[in-house]
């Protein structure tokens, strides 16, 4: 008994030292004036030419410029270039003149050297680099403001490219020791912010003294990382932290984050959606080789039941592989949802007759929104066609399907793709482009990569062409090889996603640029 | 002498197998990474550019050389004291390892911190009364803390203290607007030994629910342990002996009955402090707490076979040396271990 008594005693007063220890250091946490933008994931490198991750090409879009930025109406904004780029007439050179007076964090000036500099350097270690090394041959430096970039063959989309964060320009002197490797603790770009401190789960930015264009509205920002949805959901909805960022944020939590914005407790603001997702058809393989078939699948996808039941509508349906801010066209190319239709096909294809079409389809186990896609399509299936299609799961981890991916071991997978930059090239090429065509099956090409093998002459031939216009002819020429890959079928968009992001109603509502990326310089507190 | 003896010759029995076993842990890292599907490349690039693109890349990484020179490279560089870098952003994977492991030591110790109290405290207070309700209401503490799944008992926890009360941070180490004092990685150390109060009670705070989550569900496994030995002791004839010549009950228990059943209750402490070091992956996961687990598993993710292997071995070597001290602590306190 006596023991008891001592056990309740000790454990009431390591009890009581825990409660009045959290009442005492329960003070406010934010000390400073800096906004807290919260998302998930680490931020292993500052460094543009290692960047390949969403969140670290946020981060650097704030403390670096790019010669170009792509503006929220989707139009080329000259940033660190004055003016638009001037094509030679044979395409294989583009001249471009630089803003004077800039400079970067480490007090020294930006000119054509230090943007040769940075964009040689992204050539030989960029991780990325395999986007330029096939057009951009050598960066001349005529004059001090005057960049000169020589292509290997002439390229529309280089405009496109010029946006790109893994061309931002970084001080030659700061990284005079990191010509050959990778700076990852810090970035001495031109950029609004400077870097305060850096470790790869916080990180905290200060407005730049002597930047060049439009100050920050905001006296900076720390930036914290959370690993699960739940932590950032709960983050925002408690006012730990001011500003969520919605990349990996559960569909769950998106829906009842967009619930607490229109009930005014939050403000949402929503970017232009890049990023889309689709299905790839192996199509060489024995179920999927015949167009019918695929074109029966594809019109048996309903994208509004889908993205109802698994976003709530917060994933637009989709039927192009371009993302509307690029859009090349105004009526989408994919067979719109008809049943009735799928089943003709199915049956001109010889199913349905007691004989079901059985499809394995790939998901990524690590992406819960492909699994719920995967689970809603199948019972949508069930539901439409019990007797004419069918589809089993299978779900693998990422990195293992993007290696399968060109093993052909995936009869149909579930897919994302974001565009290395705005441009509709950087959505057709990677996921149609083939180098070496054999009876419409892809021998080596990113169509292999890509898992589709599927391959298509005329398509490629405007893909090509598309390379050599400009304007309207060019689109043409897009719209061209859209159709082809629509009537080919070798993939079927499904949805798009918009970025968005939340913040507390004491903040401006957050504002996108036309890459999809939130323009931190712009957050202020509403009564700056 | 001859105990002292013995007890030498097996400690140095168990360093001369440190190598052995270091190396056939490195060797099967080694092969197993290279056994699972999918390299760096493809988790850096994904679904994204060509097979030249894809080589280069594989080359730039040193992935292309044949798996024997890589093998030997290693283990060659393993033997230097050189982990490699990080294929992920080419840091060093000491630097790395240096930088995540205090978090996870300190959250591990103050985890069994918690742990030891609330499974001391629930032991004895069912040893006192066998069978009575409060004995069964430890009983079941013991199983249900045991059994509970960590992940969603620390979202439960992290929902009710975070959200619902708002008593403490969801999760990290430190809040952002703070700086960590320099020093060891130890927050709670650095801001001691710098006196940074501030420091100190914020770290404190974000410590709290992560430790005492872990600390909760590792304390079933000690009450039920100090409850059982207990039991099993308060049973012997030297106690019973004790009781016939009049010592007092308390007395029995503090200075016989309880370093007896401490004895195994130390070798399970000992044990769990080995597992925790390489960290709780799921309570970093859920508390967002910046250690080795979370670093490994996403290492793992990255296929950053480098990092991965590193990790493996810097955390193996602490486990066996951390098993030789609490071996030889026990042999220290109980006599009848022979050796």
């Amino acid at each position: 008994m006596k023991l008891i008594k001592l056990a309740f005693r000790i454990s009431l007063k390591f009890t009581a030292l825990v409660l009045v220890f959290i009442q005492i250091s329960c003070t406010p946490q934010k000390n400073n004036n800096l906004i807290t933008i919260a998302s998930n994931g680490k931020i292993d490198s500052l460094d543009p030419a290692q960047a390949n991750k969403l969140l670290a090409i946020q981060l650097i879009s704030a403390l670096g410029d790019t010669l170009y930025r792509v503006d929220s109406n989707g139009s080329l904004e000259p940033r660190l270039a004055k003016e638009a780029p001037k094509v030679s007439k044979d395409g294989l050179e583009i001249s471009i003149t630089l803003r004077e007076n800039i400079f970067f964090h480490d007090g020294t000036p930006f000119d054509s050297n230090s943007m040769a500099f940075s964009i040689k350097r992204f050539k030989d270690i960029g991780t990325l680099n395999y986007i330029i090394n096939d057009r951009i041959i050598d960066v001349e430096t005529p004059e001090k403001y005057l960049l000169v970039i020589k292509l290997s063959r002439p390229s529309s989309s280089i405009k496109g490219l010029l946006t790109s964060i893994n061309l931002t320009p970084v001080s030659p002197v700061s990284y005079s020791q990191y010509q050959d490797k990778f700076l990852n603790k810090n970035l001495i770009g031109t950029g609004p912010y400077k870097l305060i401190k850096y470790s790869p789960e916080r990180i905290s930015i200060q407005p730049f003294e002597k930047y060049w264009d439009e100050k920050p509205n905001n006296s900076g920002i720390n930036y914290i990382s959370f690993n699960t949805s739940t932590s950032l959901y709960s983050a925002i909805k408690t006012g730990q932290v001011d500003v969520l960022l919605s990349n990996s944020i559960e569909d769950g939590h998106r829906l009842a984050l967009n619930k607490s914005s229109k009930k005014g407790l939050l403000i949402e603001g929503k970017g232009p959606a890049m990023q889309i997702g689709y299905i790839a058809f192996r199509t060489n393989s024995k179920l999927l080789n015949k167009k019918e078939v695929r074109k029966a699948i594809s019109y048996s996808l309903d994208r509004k039941l889908i993205s109802k039941q698994v976003s709530y509508g917060l994933r637009d349906p989709l039927r192009s592989i371009i993302p509307p801010i690029l859009q090349i066209n105004s009526t989408p190319q994919w067979p719109k949802y008809s049943p009735e239709i799928a089943k003709e096909l199915f049956k001109e294809a010889g199913y349905c007759k007691n004989k079901i079409l059985s499809i394995p389809l790939t998901f990524r186990s690590n992406v819960p929104s492909d699994k719920l896609l995967a689970l809603t399509w199948q019972e949508q299936i069930k539901r439409d066609l019990a007797d004419c299609f069918e589809i089993s799961l299978n779900g693998v981890e990422s990195t293992t399907v993007y290696k399968q991916l060109s093993q052909g071991i995936h009869e149909a997978v579930i897919l994302e793709w974001t565009g290395d930059y705005p441009d509709p090239y950087a959505y057709l090429s990677p996921l149609l482009d083939c180098k070496k065509i054999k009876n419409e099956s892809c021998e080596q090409g990113e169509a292999l990569i890509g898992g589709t093998f599927w391959g298509n002459i005329d398509l490629q031939e405007s893909l090509n062409k598309s390379e050599l216009l400009v304007g309207e002819e060019r689109l043409k020429e897009l719209r061209k090889a859209e159709a082809i890959a629509a009537n080919g079928l070798p993939v079927i968009p499904v949805w798009i996603l918009n970025p968005r992001a939340w913040v507390q109603t004491n903040l401006t509502k957050p504002e996108f640029d036309g890459s999809g990326r939130l323009r931190i310089e712009k957050i202020s507190l509403n009564n700056e | 002498m001859n105990r002292t003896r013995s007890l030498l010759k097996y400690t140095l029995s168990r360093l001369a197998l440190v190598p052995i076993m270091l190396w056939l842990i490195s060797t099967l890292v080694f092969l197993l990474l290279r056994v699972a599907p999918g390299d760096p490349v493809d988790a850096i690039l994904g679904n994204r550019a060509d097979s030249s693109a894809r080589e280069a890349l594989r080359l730039k990484l040193g992935l292309n050389e044949p798996l024997l020179n890589q093998y030997l490279t290693y283990i060659s560089n393993l033997i230097h004291g050189d982990l490699g870098q990080s294929l992920n952003n080419q840091e060093s994977v000491s630097q790395i390892i240096a930088r995540t492991l205090p978090a996870s030591i300190e959250l591990g110790l103050s985890a069994i911190v918690f742990a030891l109290f609330i499974g001391i405290a629930v032991g004895f207070t069912g040893i006192a009364k066998p069978e009575g309700k409060t004995d069964l209401a430890g009983r079941l503490f013991g199983i249900g803390t045991y059994a509970l799944p960590p992940f969603w008992a620390a979202m439960l926890i992290q929902i009710l203290f975070s959200v619902i009360l708002g008593w403490l941070p969801i999760g990290g180490r430190l809040s952002p607007s703070l700086i960590a004092p320099s020093g060891t990685g130890f927050l709670i150390f650095d801001s001691i030994r710098s006196g940074n109060l501030i420091v100190l009670t914020n770290s404190l705070r974000h410590l709290v629910l992560p430790a005492s989550t872990l600390g909760l569900l590792l304390s079933g496994v000690f009450s039920r342990s100090l409850r059982i030995n207990f039991e099993k002791i308060l049973k012997t004839n030297y106690i019973e002996a004790a009781r016939i010549r009049g010592i007092k009950e308390n007395k029995i228990i503090v200075y016989h009955a309880l370093p007896n059943a401490l004895l195994p209750f130390l070798t399970i402490a000992g044990l769990t402090v080995a597992s925790l070091i390489g960290g709780a992956l799921l309570i970093e996961v859920t508390f967002s707490w910046p250690g080795l687990a979370l670093s490994l598993q996403e290492a793992i993710n990255q296929r950053d076979y480098p990092m991965v292997q590193g990790t493996i071995v810097v955390v193996s070597s602490l486990v066996v040396f951390i098993s030789l001290f609490v071996d030889l602590l026990i042999a220290f306190v109980d006599p009848r271990i022979k050796y």
